[in-house]
């Protein structure tokens, strides 16, 4: 799975600064019946991302079970995890850590 | 059925689609059963339901069900719980009317000189296509308990084994929506 490079930043001191600094994760699972151009389609048409990105992601899920494709904050997240199941792709939201 | 290339550009952003009247047929009837499965819409005097929002949203003992409307997050059941109570209703309404448009494309046509049965899709109608598609193969892949192997499974099924057709629809289906996505891509 590719994720973004680890990005060092101060940790707030309280639990809810925390929360509320840290961004979620949107990610998709390998599932034995989305084919593989339908998820690239899917990438591309949800995301805005080009085709060799969203093959990219599509060869993570494959290959290491599961890809972050998007992150942000949690309602940001939850939309996209909405979208992506309009589609029939299994993703769930995660809060990075 | 027929091995007869069915998908192929139409136009700017367009899609034309040719199917036997028997492979019309399947396409029709497993829309039918997807649709039956979702369920109908809620009363319009449904308050809250009006809002897309459902009064309590626990996941189907139905894996079809399940695997249609998956929880949102992994390891935490209350998230998913609100996620499902304000979503699911939404995604319901969706998948209907991208089952809805398939049908409708397909109902419009009558079988032209060939026996065939056309159907030329905007952008769109095609991403409905896509969508319909894919929740029907989620759905009979579901029931198949479908694995990555399963071709071999299904290889050596004994020739009267129910799960034959099924297994034939769902490949079939897959083709059709690989054909679909190389035209709009």
């Amino acid at each position: 799975m590719t994720a973004p490079a680890p990005v060092e930043l101060d940790r707030p001191d309280t639990e809810e600064d925390q929360s509320a600094d840290r961004p979620w994760l949107a990610i998709v699972w390998n599932d034995p019946i989305n084919l593989m151009s339908y998820v690239t389609f899917v990438f591309q048409t949800v995301f805005g991302y080009s085709k060799a990105k969203s093959e990219k992601l599509m060869l993570d899920v494959h290959h290491k079970g599961r890809a972050v494709v998007a992150n942000g904050t949690r309602e940001e997240m939850e939309r996209d995890v909405e979208i992506l199941h309009s589609y029939g792709l299994w993703a769930t939201v995660k809060r990075d850590d | 059925m027929s091995s007869v290339k069915k998908v192929r550009r139409g136009g700017p952003g367009a899609v034309e689609v040719r199917l036997e009247p028997e492979e019309a047929a399947l396409v029709r009837a497993l829309m039918g059963q997807l649709q039956e499965l979702l369920g109908d819409p809620p009363d319009a005097g449904d308050e809250l339901a009006s809002l897309g929002i459902a009064e309590s949203a626990a996941k189907s003992d139905d894996p079809v069900l399940a695997r249609l409307f998956p929880d949102a997050y992994r390891d935490d059941g209350e998230a998913s719980g609100e996620f499902r109570r304000y979503t699911e209703m939404g995604l319901r309404e969706g998948k209907r009317e991208a089952a809805d448009i398939v049908l409708g494309s397909l109902g419009e046509e009558t079988p032209g000189a060939s026996g065939q049965v056309r159907a030329v899709l905007d952008r769109d109608q095609a991403q409905a296509w896509l969508k319909a598609l894919n929740d029907v193969r989620l759905a009979l892949g579901t029931r198949l308990d479908i694995t990555e192997d399963w071709y071999d499974e299904a290889a050596g099924l004994d020739p009267d084994d129910p799960r034959l057709a099924m297994f034939a629809a769902y490949d079939w289906l897959t083709m059709l929506q690989e054909s679909i996505i190389r035209s709009v891509h």
